[in-house]
């Protein structure tokens, strides 16, 4: 009986033991499980931050290649370095790296020079009290040193930012925009006083460059451009990819006049200050292959004013007016001239974007419609997401086009 | 053989039997935490693995090794609802442009495993043929938000107004003591990707 009790509790007692053992084993890899989760997070966590930390840096300071060494933080490891990939084009990949509990995380971010030219609309000042209204839509990015002022829910299918807030006309639920590529505020890209600095400067080395004249008149027949400089001059003719092969044309002080179609891909810039700098429209200026009609198409235009770009008050410009560009307005803006006691003059049929100091107005509207001036109807260029006219400003600043983690 | 002698042995059997069945109540009570325990172990097991792998992917919406692929990142969520979620990406970072499609069937019950709510989660890439892995899940929901953190509504009409999204996963074990099955939760708010908003 004595012995019989003996195995009994011993035979107990160790079946409960491995019970015992198997449920404190279970609980431990639960812990464990959370834990290796945790691990990873943290580790994950730690790499974005470094590749954050970085990415100021480089926001800073372009040429920023220093790197961080591996440093301790939040109870981890962080490093971060800088890879050139493409020195030409300044096209850079940070690789940062996070260790947490023995565990490491990578983030791999790269970096390309920012160009306005990627901007649908880009302004400085909105010229005063302009609202962006339910009846308006911008595809692609939009950016505007200014107020946003919405009324009635217009819609932006890029990214927008603003540097100053958003603005309600009555309420968030009455006039919301809707974005569709996302929104941030408080961005601060300010337009360059010297943007056409190094296009004189291509100009000069591989493109056509001209000075000393008042009118430059310039138009694009495919891959040639016949070019004078007064109303009654005769035009001269030159092949474009033999005298400019950089792809910049320019007007040093001077107004230019512009028309035509273009094969290949170029800038026109005009310089110049009080009544010079400005570039008129005198007719419709487009690509060989439209873009939206074939995405394929390689021709691409930058028109690039210091002061004012205007589309003529002029008998071909009354009916309709067909853009293929990117225009940018350092100083001034996107306009018509005499908007206001031209006649109506039909649609400005737009491909491109508008990057511009100062909103400028194409018409005049009453309660019947249009009573001077254009209708707007603009569409992005979405190559321009990917590609820029050659020596187009740049903002300066480096923009991230993928991130990796 | 005396009263005393029978009185001892029904006192022994009375007591010997009150020590079985607390015995058997005691082994009864340890198999049933052995089996919660293990059911946990398992669910947060496959929680955290269902986790990490959703993590990673969704993490590479919009991204393409060739970044020029996708040249407009906003465009790279095809289609959303609250348990499916359609997008572009590069699964294995080779250039190259792949659809990936995450969902649940919650119309199919699986006939292998007791648990009458787990259902098969499907990660399909490309037009491969979906491939149902069961790892307990009971809900795979998705939430989405604007860029003014207003929460957009079923169906969504154009899924390029996503800016957030909010995910909840539950997991549960695919078998249970008792039919009392152990449940975790995981949930997440996060920007939906951040390659969609880099340019």
């Amino acid at each position: 009986m004595g012995k019989m009790t003996l195995y009994l509790v011993v035979g107990f007692s160790l079946l409960y033991m491995i019970m015992g053992n198997n449920s404190n084993r279970m609980s431990n890899e639960t812990v464990q499980n959370m834990a290796d989760y945790n691990a990873n997070t943290v580790a994950h966590n730690l790499a974005v931050s470094a590749a954050n930390l970085a990415c100021n840096e480089m926001f800073l300071d372009n040429y920023w290649t220093k790197g961080i060494d591996k440093t301790n933080f939040l109870n981890g490891e962080i490093e971060a370095n800088v890879v050139i990939l493409d020195a030409v084009k300044n096209i850079r990949k940070l690789i940062s790296k996070g260790t947490y509990a023995g565990v490491t995380k990578t983030v791999e971010v790269i970096f390309q020079p920012s160009k306005f030219s990627k901007f649908a609309y880009f302004s400085v000042s909105e010229g005063g009290n302009i609202w962006w209204t339910g009846n308006d839509t911008v595809w692609g990015p939009f950016h505007t040193q200014d107020y946003m002022r919405v009324y009635r829910h217009p819609v932006f299918y890029g990214k927008a930012t603003t540097k100053k807030k958003l603005i309600y006309y009555t309420s968030k639920y009455k006039d919301a925009p809707r974005f569709f590529g996302g929104f941030e505020q408080g961005v601060d890209l300010p337009l360059p006083t010297n943007g056409l600095d190094p296009m004189k400067t291509s100009a000069l080395t591989d493109g056509l460059y001209f000075s000393g004249h008042d009118s430059v008149y310039i138009t694009f027949v495919e891959d040639s451009l016949k070019f004078r400089f007064s109303y009654s001059d005769k035009d001269s003719t030159v092949h474009l990819p033999t005298v400019a092969p950089g792809g910049v044309i320019f007007a040093e002080n001077s107004i230019m006049r512009l028309k035509g179609t273009v094969k290949g891909q170029y800038s026109v810039a005009c310089s110049g200050t009080g009544g010079k700098g400005n570039i008129f429209l005198d007719d419709d200026i487009v690509y060989t292959t439209d873009p939206l009609k074939n995405k394929n198409s390689t021709d691409l235009l930058g028109i690039v004013a210091k002061n004012k770009v205007l589309i003529t008050d002029n008998a071909p410009n009354w009916n309709d007016i067909n853009i293929h560009a990117s225009i940018y307005a350092e100083d001034g803006g996107f306009g018509a001239q005499n908007y206001a006691t031209r006649p109506v003059s039909g649609n400005i049929n737009l491909v491109g974007g508008i990057i511009q100091h100062t909103r400028q107005a194409v018409g005049t509207f009453g309660y019947s419609g249009i009573k001077s001036g254009f209708a707007k109807r603009y569409r992005y260029d979405e190559r321009l997401m990917l590609i820029s006219p050659p020596m187009f400003p740049g903002t300066g600043g480096l923009e991230i086009v993928s991130w990796y983690e | 053989m005396g009263v005393n002698v029978l009185l001892d042995i029904l006192g022994s059997i009375v007591i010997g039997g009150i020590l079985l069945l607390s015995m058997g109540r005691v082994h009864e009570s340890s198999t049933e935490d052995l089996y919660k325990g293990s059911g946990n172990l398992v669910a947060q097991t496959n929680l955290a693995t269902i986790v990490q792998i959703l993590e990673t992917d969704f993490r590479k919406i919009g991204y393409c090794a060739d970044w020029q692929q996708i040249p407009t990142p906003t465009e790279a969520i095809l289609y959303a609802d609250s348990s499916s979620i359609r997008y572009l990406t590069d699964v294995d970072s080779d250039g190259v442009v792949d659809t990936m499609y995450y969902y649940i069937d919650y119309l199919t019950d699986i006939p292998e495993t007791p648990n009458p709510r787990d259902r098969f989660m499907y990660r399909v890439v490309n037009s491969e043929a979906p491939v149902g892995v069961n790892l307990g899940v009971t809900q795979f929901k998705m939430n989405f938000f604007d860029a003014l953190g207003t929460e957009l509504t079923f169906p969504i009409a154009d899924p390029r107004e996503i800016y957030t999204m909010q995910i909840d996963i539950t997991v549960e074990d695919v078998a249970a003591y008792n039919q009392e099955y152990q449940t975790v939760f995981w949930r997440q708010i996060r920007m939906a990707a951040r390659n969609l908003f880099n340019r």
